[in-house]
């Protein structure tokens, strides 16, 4: 395979899940929020805006934090790299230049979300709420993650995209638990008087909800919420499970047999999934969650960078 | 059918073009929009005769074409023995001395040919209008179109037997594949695109596509001892065949333009060598310069002692002083043509110019007589066509461009071509950037 097809497939994959996990907190905390006291605003929202790592690009942009310019700037705005608009025109980019590598389906399934997603007008999204946009975007993603299974050979290609959306879904729990988590802690007198409504949303906005009530049978605690993001073993948007699917997603690329690594990226990738198989939740707090979250995404940042050094590119051979 | 259920089929088939990314760009609005290629569902059709007698007088043009290329490039016997004038060969901007005596493969340049037809409205004659021996676009829209069209009008293909068109990619397939120095069996074919901006980019993906192939950019592509390879993620791969896509002077900035990016270092030298094919060959523009146009049917009868089957339209040299003394004086009847260009780009109609265009034109003329030549108008014929705006059929102004494939032994072309139709009432221009569209070409099986 070539090496520009690799990169395309691993960036088409990436920015599909970044717009998806992006729809889905918006979405969240949007309706969170409609149950909240107007002082709590300004907190509700900022926390997205550091999540997205863009608040320097956001202060210049808007001067007040609301829903509205949360929404506008995270779905619809054409100078944040990371909107969900440009992410989805970037993934269709990716996909269209590797278009005769995909299959027709997932070409016309990223096509058609593309045209659906600029027909949306911000304006009148953003006066209705974001929820039917995030639901599009949310369904779209989902669709085509379907689409490509049941489509596409399940060849090394589709293991770049495996590697591609488990990666960038990995950051961004890691990114999400981090940011709330302290966000509350700083906002609230003490960690025994926790906001049930902002971990609901947590769970909320990974799908997780309902799981976790099925796993522990218990009123929402912010350690359980963590360990459960970040440890739980099956649940599809824990950084553990998402960690696996990278390293069996290289491995299978590389052929390499379980225990051994034929790169820095399966190295790393390895190192990470085994300290997440045998991490306990109360390791981490002793850590401190912020300093083991950071960690994480500062390998999951190594890992992104030797994949693209191993695959990607080409030392010019003099 | 009722008119509000064509309209709906109608809807229906540029919303499958649309989602399926069919479309082509335009860069006149200075951001390089993606446009849909509007589609007529009313379909052209040629009868079985009519079709035999183009289908014979194209492979003939091409072989003759070809034979051409050989000798310019090689012998130059052509020349020598002065059936057309040496300076007019060697002042054709798209003659690459660079390729002067290097030995293709299987002595083929003309792989793949698009000969733009049309029919007189007068007499109903079809005439060659021009040749396409470069890099000849728009056959993945005849297969598209027959595509959309078997979806939306099931029912009409059931009463007319039209002979099928989707046989192509694995024809140009097996043409490339015979090309390669290592032979077929282990030929490593690529399809080199100027990448995603090129207003052909979807044709390139859809051919690299349909025939199994890798898309590659000039960037995928290193030449490492006179051989060319992949970038891949294991290592380099050898590459056999590139069906090109990109444009000679973009190929090698070794060899030809220096600031192209599109190209690959060194490729020249690997095809020189004969470890790399090219297809179509470099230098072919030489043999589809619109003043060498005129020469083509001297061409047929040099080298194949035929007469041609196909007319040509009569051509004046502005090159030549008798010729531009009568072109100057009758430029409002005429159509001028730059020489090396296509796509409709660098033209007068004369009939359809205000004065202040024809003395514009008069003016180039003068000043670069051999860089134009001209025509008297050819009454485009037209047919029925549907026009969105009033809901009605009406006669179109229409060309066709049927596809050639040469292997060196025979030609190869499938029934038809991509008919293009001007779709405002009495325009005569037919290109896409310009508001034309395309209709699917029926060729019907058997008598008439």
């Amino acid at each position: 395979m070539l090496s520009r097809i690799a990169e395309s497939l691993f960036w088409l994959a990436r920015y599909i899940e970044r717009a998806e996990d992006t729809a889905r907190i918006l979405d969240v905390n949007y309706h969170m929020l409609l149950e909240q006291s107007q002082q709590s605003y300004r907190l509700r929202w900022e926390p997205l805006i550091v999540m997205a790592g863009e608040e320097k690009l956001f202060h210049k942009l808007y001067e007040e934090v609301n829903a509205e310019t949360v929404f506008e700037f995270l779905a619809f705005n054409e100078e944040n790299p990371s909107s969900i608009v440009q992410c989805i025109s970037k993934a269709r980019e990716n996909a269209r230049t590797i278009r005769d590598r995909i299959s027709r389906e997932m070409w016309e399934d990223i096509n058609g979300l593309y045209y659906a997603v600029t027909r949306f007008h911000p304006r009148e999204e953003i006066a209705a709420g974001p929820h039917r946009f995030c639901d599009k975007i949310k369904f779209g993603a989902h669709r085509f993650h379907g689409v490509t299974d049941a489509t596409m050979p399940h060849d090394e290609g589709w293991e770049f995209l495996r590697v591609g959306w488990s990666l960038e879904r990995a950051e961004m729990t890691a990114r999400l638990v981090d940011v709330q988590y302290h966000n509350l802690l700083d906002a609230l007198p003490s960690v025994d008087a926790p906001d049930n409504h902002q971990w609901m949303a947590v769970l909320r906005s990974v799908g997780a909800y309902e799981a976790y009530h099925r796993e522990y049978h218990s009123a929402i605690e912010p350690e359980k919420v963590a360990e459960m993001l970040i440890l739980h073993h099956r649940h599809p948007r824990s950084i553990r499970f998402s960690a696996s699917e990278v390293q069996s997603g290289l491995r299978a690329v590389s052929a390499t047999l379980p225990g051994e690594y034929a790169n820095e990226a399966e190295r790393l990738t390895g190192k990470v999934v085994e300290r997440l198989r045998y991490d306990r939740v109360n390791d981490i707090f002793m850590q401190g969650l912020h300093t083991y979250l950071d960690d994480l995404l500062r390998m999951f940042g190594a890992i992104g960078e030797d994949i693209a050094r191993n695959y990607f590119y080409y030392a010019v051979v003099a | 059918m009722a008119p509000d259920q064509f309209e709906e089929r109608r809807k229906l088939a540029d919303l499958s073009f649309l989602i399926q990314g069919i479309t082509f760009t335009v860069y006149s609005d200075g951001r390089g929009t993606e446009r849909l290629f509007p589609f007529d569902l009313i379909p052209r059709i040629l009868p079985h005769s009519e079709w035999e007698k183009i289908e014979r007088g194209l492979s003939q043009r091409v072989v003759a074409l070809n034979l051409f290329l050989q000798d310019v490039y090689g012998k130059q016997q052509i020349l020598k023995d002065r059936k057309i004038p040496r300076w007019l060969v060697c002042s054709c901007p798209n003659f690459r001395r660079e390729v002067i005596g290097v030995e293709v493969a299987r002595g083929i340049y003309t792989h793949i040919s698009g000969i733009d037809l049309v029919r007189d409205s007068k007499s109903g004659d079809f005439f060659v209008l021009e040749d396409n021996v470069r890099t000849p676009s728009g056959i993945s829209y005849v297969l598209e179109n027959r595509l959309v069209m078997t979806r939306t009008l099931p029912d009409a293909f059931q009463a007319c037997e039209v002979l099928p068109v989707h046989h192509y990619p694995a024809e140009l397939s097996r043409v490339l594949r015979s090309l390669s120095p290592r032979g077929p069996g282990d030929a490593e074919i690529v399809l080199l695109t100027p990448g995603i901006h090129n207003s052909a980019y979807f044709e390139h993906s859809f051919l690299a596509q349909q025939m199994g192939v890798e898309l590659v950019e000039g960037r995928d592509l290193i030449v490492d001892g006179g051989v060319v390879y992949t970038k891949t993620i294991r290592g380099l791969k050898r590459v056999d065949v590139i069906y090109r896509r990109v444009d000679d002077e973009f190929l090698d900035p070794l060899t030809f333009r220096p600031d192209s990016i599109l190209g690959v270092p060194g490729l020249m030298g690997a095809y020189r060598a004969g470890n790399v094919a090219l297809a179509n060959a470099v230098g072919n523009g030489v043999a589809d310069d619109k003043a060498i146009y005129a020469y083509v049917p001297e061409f047929i009868r040099y080298y194949l002692g035929e007469d041609p089957i196909l007319k040509t339209v009569e051509t004046y040299l502005c090159a030549n002083p008798t010729d531009l003394g009568y072109v100057l004086d009758h430029l409002p009847q005429l159509v001028v043509k730059a020489v090396g260009e296509s796509g409709g780009y660098g033209m007068l109609m004369g009939p359809a110019a205000d004065r202040a265009k024809i003395l514009e034109f008069a003016e180039r003329l003068r000043a670069n007589p051999r860089n134009y030549i001209a025509q008297p108008v050819v009454g485009l014929s037209r047919v029925p066509s549907y026009d969105s705006a009033t809901g009605t059929v009406a006669g179109r102004h229409v060309d066709l461009r049927p596809y050639c494939l040469y292997d060196g032994e025979k030609v190869t072309i499938v029934p038809g071509g991509l008919t293009r139709v001007a779709l405002q009432p009495n325009s005569l221009v037919v290109n896409s950037s310009q508001g034309g569209g395309s209709k699917d070409t029926w060729v019907l099986r058997g008598e008439d």
